[in-house]
């Protein structure tokens, strides 16, 4: 009985200990935020007036108004949802199958491939940006959103190692089991294989998400219009050349977290799926 | 600190000059017919001037300018495309941000992939002219004549960037000019006479230390002014003010060591170890730079400050209450005094451009440098023609603004320039503001990090 | 002699689907990858203005960059957030994941998205947030410190203080480490929990002996980006210090990118760029080879 309580004792303290910091963490994370939402219904001269306000004395939707007036606002998000969501479907797709390539699949040589398909993550952009211009131009992608979804649905090095690394540590025996069973590779990957990996999935969804919703340089380099810029260079777009108009870029930055917030929300439901389908290694 | 902006801030100016159709007059012969018209722009009529080439077409266009700005280049472009609709000819915009994609690889990609803009207007004419230095813009001095463009009256000071080895490569729209601004109020109150502004280096270090007030505890409350905000900040701005000459177009020498450039560098080094340049830090990394209530200048927490015409612009909106006064920028001896460096947008063709999509590109060039097409501007703004008889059509002028007929003086003064362009004039920029920061914060040797600095660059200059 | 062909006839199918998974990844290399990779090669062997041809100039770039003190200085700061910025920033990813996985402990689903959110932030916008942030006077971070009696420092204005604060936008920012650990520790099975808990071991022996060796291919994973990350780490110094003050912020890539797009030295650029590559790919070597990291448990 003394036990009991002890223990009892010890995981109640213990759990306070962890929610603080938690809390505390999460506190910090969020207070740019709190910056960010105010901000946004604050004029541009409340804004930076010392000494600070935590709350906007006059609530204005100006801000707001403003973002939605002086750029094509849906517009830009129309253009960026097509490319997302093209990218989202491609990213899952094909770095599923590489990785499982990669992973569940012994072939001479592996894991000398696999690192080269890391050291292409390592180049950055800057240096291959000119000759994939050349390449995109003379295949006449260019001004189109092509180049920014079709090497999509050929693997991304991030992901492929990401879902690699997933893959590695599903144990053998579920595809032995399967294979027992009569089913090719092709069935244990789509019935064994991506049930299992949801979470790594999500991962894949979500971090592909953001990188097409927040990639700046792609569309501004390879769309030749204005008419099929993105949401992510609305932010250049908004501000005028002298004068920043911060107060309209915190209301863009509103508007942009939003959206994905919900989206997060619902694969955070997702995620407790995964949790609880778990006890994959049983 | 944020050098990007504030540099960005210092190349551009959002306006065109004005001028009178009698300036090209002159030179008017019978290639190109030209006439008058009325055309909307924004919501107001306008007059403006229609040359017929005697070719239609469309051409491209690709504008530097966002937000506010770009709205107004909106309507500039609609009352272009108005007045030239009979003639069958139509100016396209794409807005790129970022100078037109001059730095972020957007217009190198272009011009690689034979697929640049028939013509560009970009806010940061240095690198601009890096752009003319490697051969990607077209010779335009051919087009000019062809559509009746006079540029010879245009200031001197504004044809360091217009010509690279004599041949005219970018047409500046308008432009900039630098001056001191200082608070009376607290000019009166430190015992200065406001109406006799500082005009040598000493009279300002005299100005600066009555205004400086430091607190018991040994921290500053106010400033004077410090050297490296604002226009100080640029790379070269008060170098040249000072007297240095930091690039020489005849011999194809960089010069960093000149006694006057160390007199600057000196004059930059006395604040830094006078005062802390972290604790000034804390007066300049300020949030929303100079468009916001919260520069130090409108917080009351510098007394001076060296900066564009535009920064009236900014004190008009976000610290009406705040007392300024201009005056040129005090200068050493040997300095360039009641002068100052133009910084312009530029337009640009690029090279291998149609030479009939060309023309038609400068007939846009020649209507954006009709007065009529900006007088709002200049209002709003402040920043000037690049032509002195231009200036009597203002209509800051005509109210007799004395803050415009100083800035008119200033733009005729002989000695104006913009300072070292040349062939690696963007990494000479910035690698001089890293020397002078080394300077300021890590106590470097000027001498040394210049002349170090001097002998890189001269070499990579003299292999291009 | 049956048995072992029928080995060798599994291992040969075996081979033939591997490839056949690869193949999207294969074409994908021959299509979008090889060209440019190999043009950057080239070029960083060249005289490159981007707008002018190419001229063969042998190693001259590289020896170059060894004498460029900029390039060094760059060298120096990356080197600086390898060893002090990403050990933080993933002791500090995986202890929030382990947290906020914990089974005990209930309502912890808000917050992942709470750790979530700063990735979303447009950039130009989290570095304003961070100036904000980061601000001398009124700054949060110098507010908070405040309240415990210390004046903190002038952050980003500071030679010494500026890379710090970078480490801090560096742990705001690693929602997406969070995710994929919050995935990665889905993979370990509640047993061995249960075990665990039945053996006496308290949360963080549990976390320390069960759980991160556990999660070590996810780690690998995450240490990994992180470095190719800081490598090509730009927007952020660029939008907020321009490698200021005093080149204290000047890091890898912004530099790379100057010499790029701004200086119109290309090849110079691109040999930086295999530069990283050698450098970045020897650190990621040695990561797989001394914490075996690689070797999957059963295969």
């Amino acid at each position: 009985m003394n036990k009991m309580n002890g223990y009892k004792v010890k995981t109640f303290l213990g759990k306070f200990c962890i929610y603080l910091i938690l809390l505390l963490f999460a506190l910090a994370f969020l207070l740019p935020f709190f910056f960010l939402f105010t901000g946004s219904f604050k004029t541009s001269s409340e804004l930076f007036s010392k000494p600070f306000h935590w709350l906007p004395r006059h609530w204005t939707l100006n801000n707001y108004r403003q973002v939605f007036t002086k750029i094509p606002f849906f517009r830009y998000l129309k253009n960026t949802m097509i490319i997302v969501v093209v990218n989202i479907i491609g990213a899952l797709i094909s770095n599923s199958l590489i990785a499982y390539g990669f992973s569940r699949l012994r072939w001479p040589g592996r894991d000398k491939v696999f690192m080269i398909v890391i050291a292409t993550m390592i180049l950055p952009y800057q240096v291959t940006l000119i000759p994939l211009y050349l390449m995109y131009s003379k295949m006449g992608w260019v001004g189109t959103f092509l180049p920014l979804t079709v090497p999509g649905f050929f693997g991304n090095a991030f992901y492929i190692f990401l879902m690699r690394q997933f893959m590695i540590g599903i144990p053998k025996e579920l595809s032995e089991a399967a294979r027992i069973d009569g089913a090719n590779e092709f069935g244990i990957f789509s019935s064994v294989i991506i049930p299992i990996s949801k979470p790594a999935l999500a991962s894949v969804a979500i971090m592909s998400f953001m990188r097409a919703w927040n990639d700046f340089l792609g569309p501004l380099v390879f769309l030749g219009n204005d008419r099929l810029y993105t949401l992510s260079l609305a932010a250049s777009m908004l501000r005028s050349n002298l004068n920043p108009n911060w107060e309209l870029l915190l209301a863009l930055g509103a508007v942009m977290v939003i959206p994905v917030l919900i989206l997060f929300f619902v694969l955070q439901k997702y995620f407790i799926q995964g949790i609880t389908m778990g006890g994959v290694k049983g | 600190m944020r050098r990007r902006t504030i540099s960005m801030l210092t190349a551009l100016a959002m306006l065109t000059m004005t001028m009178s159709s009698s300036v090209y007059a002159e030179t008017e012969d019978a290639a190109a017919a030209e006439n008058m018209k009325t055309v909307h722009m924004g919501d107001r009529e306008i007059q403006v001037e229609v040359t017929d080439p005697g070719i239609k077409g469309n051409f491209t266009y690709w504008s530097c300018f966002t937000g506010d700005s770009a709205t107004w280049d909106q309507e500039r472009i609609d009352a272009f495309n108005e007045a030239y609709a009979d003639l069958g000819i139509q100016c396209d915009v794409q807005f790129v941000p970022d100078g037109a994609g001059i730095n972020n690889g957007k217009l190198l990609s272009a011009l690689a992939g034979g697929t640049a803009p028939d013509l560009l207007i970009t806010d940061n004419p240095t690198s601009a002219y890096q752009y003319v230095a490697e051969g990607s813009f077209m010779p335009l001095d051919e087009t000019l004549q062809k559509i009746n463009l006079d540029v010879s009256a245009f200031f001197d000071g504004c044809k360091d960037v217009m010509y690279y080895n004599d041949t005219c490569y970018l047409v500046p729209q308008d432009t900039n000019v630098i001056m001191l601004y200082y608070n009376p109020d607290i000019a009166t109150e430190c015992g200065l006479d406001p109406e006799n502004p500082p005009t040598t280096l000493d009279e300002l270090n005299a100005w600066s230390d009555a205004m400086t007030v430091q607190e018991d505890d040994g921290s500053y409350s106010r400033f004077g002014l410090i050297p490296w905000l604002d226009s100080g900040n640029d790379a070269f701005v008060i170098p040249f003010i000072f007297g240095a000459n930091p690039y020489d177009k005849e011999t194809g020498k960089i010069d960093l060591t000149s006694d006057q450039m160390m007199k600057y560098m000196s004059w930059v080094q006395s604040f830094s170890q006078k005062y802390d340049p972290e604790k000034i830090g804390a007066f300049t990394s300020g949030l929303g730079g100079m468009f916001s209530p919260d520069h130090p200048f409108m917080t009351g927490k510098v007394g001076m400050t060296i900066t564009g015409n535009w920064f009236s612009e900014a004190l008009r909106q976000y610290a009406p209450d705040v007392n300024y006064k201009v005056c040129a920028v005090p200068v050493p001896e040997g300095g360039r005094a009641n002068s100052t460096t133009f910084g312009c947008n530029v337009f640009a063709i690029p090279a291998n451009t149609d030479p009939e999509k060309a023309e038609l590109a400068g007939l846009f060039i020649k209507f954006c440098e009709q007065g009529s097409v900006n007088e709002d501007n200049f209002t709003q703004w402040r920043s000037i023609p690049v032509i002195d008889a231009a200036f009597d059509d203002v209509g800051l002028t005509k109210d007799g603004d004395p803050m415009y007929l100083l800035e008119r003086q200033i733009a005729n003064s002989p000695e104006n320039g913009i300072p070292a362009l040349c062939a690696v004039s963007a990494e000479l920029s910035t690698q001089f503001q890293t020397a002078r920061e080394q300077v300021i914060y890590s106590g470097a040797d000027p001498q040394e990090t210049l002349q170090a600095l001097q002998d890189t660059m001269q070499s990579q200059l003299d292999a291009k | 002699m049956n048995n072992k062909n029928k080995t060798s006839r599994m291992r040969k199918a075996e081979a033939r689907n591997g490839l056949l998974f690869i193949l999207p990844w294969i074409i994908g290399l021959a299509l979008f990858t090889i060209y440019p990779i190999a043009s950057s090669l080239y070029y960083s062997f060249c005289n490159y203005s981007v707008i002018g041809k190419p001229t063969f100039v042998g190693w001259s770039n590289y020896t170059n960059l060894f004498k460029d003190k900029t390039f060094l200085a760059s060298c120096k700061n990356t080197l600086y957030m390898i060893c002090i910025g990403v050990p933080i920033t993933t002791f500090v990813a995986v202890w929030i994941s382990i947290f906020l996985d914990s089974k005990k402990l209930k309502h912890t689903g808000w917050m992942r998205v709470v750790f979530f959110i700063p990735t979303l932030v447009p950039t130009v916008v989290a570095c304003l947030l961070w100036i904000w942030v980061m601000q001398p006077d009124t700054g949060l971070v110098n507010t908070i410190l405040g309240y415990f009696g210390i004046q903190g420092p002038g952050w980003l204005s500071s030679v010494k203080w500026a890379k710090p604060a970078f480490i801090l936008m560096m742990i705001w920012t690693c929602g997406n480490q969070i995710i994929i650990y919050l995935a990665g520790l889905q993979d370990v099975p509640a047993t061995l929990y249960d075990a665990a808990a039945i053996d006496g071991a308290g949360f963080f022996r549990t976390a320390n002996s069960i759980t991160i060796p556990l999660l070590r291919p996810t780690i690998l994973y995450n240490v990994v980006t992180l470095i190719i990350g800081v490598f090509q780490w730009f927007a952020e110094p660029y939008i907020m210090t321009e490698g200021g003050p005093s080149n204290a912020t000047m890091f890898y890539s912004l530099y790379l990118y100057q010499n790029a797009f701004q200086f119109f030295k290309m090849g110079y650029a691109s040999a930086q760029a295999w530069i990283m590559l050698l450098v970045a790919m020897a650190i990621i070597l040695v990561l797989f080879k001394v914490f075996k990291f690689n070797q999957p448990e059963d295969q």
